[in-house]
């Protein structure tokens, strides 16, 4: 194989595993920023989305009708939660928040369970994504292709809804100065509830996009809050830019480690992590320490 | 200070009275205990949430079965000798964790843990991957002390350990140590500006947690005849967390109570109904929100009101 194509094919399928990264990060380091909290529950919303994605797409024939119901639903429960359980812990310590969602964790992982089973569910690649296209002679995957093609469009989206929109607005004003923002008259709650929402449905937009390669399975959440958390750290927390950066740092460290080491390649990612919080503790983009 | 003598004297003839099932519950609940009150010298007296503390427990747990599997160590030096190895490398893990803070903290320790996680799934030759070592012997001791050998002769080698750390965490937390460990807790400035090198302090109480820790894992892996990945698991230090939080932490009974409820609350959930982590997570939840400080400030509120 030649050195070009090469580099090419696995450069690409660095970036559709950052989209899929990006989609699980932006969401822990967007809820971060506001509420100050850490979402342990992260992975398993992304695991929601999965298997609710996979039921939409069987009962309407369409992965389409999945990719917008899942995260729809996903962030639906997520908000509920957080008018439920988290706005009375907004005077406790943040242990508590790391808590309360780790409970979580375990509620939502065994109603899962129960509803969907313990076997591994796969969810078919659309049928406009399901072939390969060759790049320089090497055949390359379509639905990877249109998964970092998506990564770039959430990303800019994300974007523009922070820059240009007036919840946007209030989601920076908030993370900067919540008291400030209350005291302009603004239902502070709410922001938190809808930024809580939002995340939660993002992880869960990541579920559905991954669901296709690697199956909707129960071992999802765990290894996913681990990657969000890792994303989140090495972006430094509350920075949206930084989770960016941290996907696809991460993504290259992965595809390029499992080529070149991959005996290595699961330790690869927490080396990189440690590797920044020794130089930068904040993170690479991170305001504290 | 009554009512630990009066529970170790009650643990202590708790073998002439309760069947052999009962019995092996005992043993892993107060190993179980260990681990927890380890961390609560982490958790409860100077804030550090350590997410990894299953590194401790599954780095003990590997020592002791391999050397147990491969040397001809007696059982208590092994168990010994994996405790000091777990301390020794919490000293490197805390230099690294302690450059964070908070949240920061919490998620360096479980990448550490995760890190070894890794390494156990990996390095063959040594953990035996996801199989894990099994058949790990309790070895007679030395001196041609056999009561290892037995159930009730291991419950009591696990008892005086317990008892041994109690007593020890329990003089380390009201010595000037402690004291300096609960002023990190309540404001690590201005202990710091009090002159105090805190990040030595806090590597120091990282090490010592965890050497206990691994002394609770090198007790498991002898008294389960085997070790494996599971140990190490994020969603294990996460359960441990647990224990400290419902027992109440900063007691270092409430832990241990925190541990024997878990595994009395899994052990009868677990006979009515598959999904006991859903009823789990719902116990914990409550307790969070509206008991944070553990069944043990349950208890003495009571008795006080």
């Amino acid at each position: 194989m030649d050195l070009l194509p090469f580099l090419l094919t696995q450069c690409l399928n660095a970036l559709s595993q950052a989209a899929l990264l990006f989609f699980l990060g932006v969401g822990l380091t967007l809820i971060f920023g506001i509420m100050r909290i850490v979402n342990f529950a992260h992975g398993t919303f992304y695991m929601l989305g999965a298997f609710i994605g996979y039921s939409s797409a069987r009962v309407t024939g369409s992965f389409w009708a999945g990719l917008v119901i899942g995260p729809l639903i996903a962030g639906a429960i997520g908000a509920a939660f957080e008018m439920g359980l988290l706005r009375r812990l907004y005077r406790r310590d943040a242990s508590a928040f790391l808590m309360v969602t780790f409970g979580l964790t375990l509620v939502l992982g065994e109603i899962i369970r129960l509803i969907w089973g313990v076997d591994a569910l796969q969810l078919e690649v659309p049928e406009v994504f399901s072939g390969i296209v060759f790049l320089f002679d090497e055949p390359f995957p379509t639905y990877r292709l249109f998964l970092a093609g998506a990564g770039v469009v959430v990303a800019v989206g994300i974007w523009q809804f922070l820059e240009r929109t007036r919840l946007g607005l209030l989601i920076r004003a908030t993370s900067q100065n919540a008291e400030m923002v209350h005291a302009l008259g603004v239902d502070v709650n709410l922001v938190r509830t809808a930024i809580f929402g939002i995340g939660c449905g993002l992880a869960a937009l990541g579920g559905v996009l991954a669901a296709p390669l690697v199956t909707a399975s129960l071992g999802m959440a765990g290894n996913a809050i681990i990657d969000a958390f890792v994303i989140v750290i090495i972006g430094g927390m509350g920075s949206f830019l930084g989770s960016l950066l941290a996907a696809v740092l991460v993504a290259f460290v992965q595809v390029f480690g499992t080529y070149y080491f991959p005996d290595f390649a699961l330790a690869a990612m927490y080396m990189l992590m440690l590797l920044v919080l020794v130089i930068r503790p904040g993170g690479l983009l991170g305001k504290e320490a | 200070m009554r009512a630990v003598v009066c529970a170790a004297i009650v643990l202590a003839i708790a073998p002439f009275g309760l069947p052999l099932f009962a019995m092996t519950l005992l043993t892993e609940a107060l190993i179980l205990g260990l681990l927890a009150m380890s961390l609560d010298l982490m958790v409860g007296y100077t804030r550090l949430i350590s997410f990894g503390h299953a590194a401790a427990y599954g780095l003990g747990a590997y020592t002791s079965g391999y050397l147990l599997l491969h040397t001809s160590l007696p059982l208590p030096f092994a168990v010994l000798a994996a405790s000091a190895l777990a301390g020794a490398v919490a000293i490197g893990v805390a230099w690294v964790c302690t450059l964070a803070t908070g949240i920061s903290f919490s998620m360096l320790t479980l990448a550490f843990a995760q890190l070894l996680y890794a390494v156990a799934f990996k390095w063959t030759s040594v953990t035996g991957a996801s199989d894990g070592l099994a058949g790990i012997p309790r070895r007679a001791g030395p001196f041609g002390i056999t009561m290892f050998q037995t159930k009730d002769g291991y419950y009591y080698l696990v008892l005086f350990c317990l008892l041994g750390a109690y007593a020890f965490c329990r003089s380390l937390v009201r010595s000037p140590f402690g004291a300096v460990l609960r002023g990190i807790r309540e404001n690590e400035a201005k202990t710091l500006s009090l002159g105090y090198n805190t990040r030595l302090y806090k590597i120091a109480v990282v090490a010592v947690s965890f050497a206990l820790g691994g002394l609770a894992g090198a007790l498991y892996s002898p008294f389960a005849g085997f070790a494996n990945t599971d140990l190490l698991f994020w969603l294990f230090s996460g359960q441990v967390l647990i224990m400290v939080i419902v027992g109440g932490q900063g007691t270092l009974h409430g832990p241990i109570l925190g541990a024997a409820f878990f595994m009395l609350l899994e052990h009868v959930l677990s006979l009515y109904t598959e999904s006991w982590a859903l009823f789990f997570g719902l116990i914990f939840i409550g307790f969070v929100m509206f008991a944070p400080e553990g069944i043990w400030g349950l208890l003495t509120r009571r008795v006080r009101a």
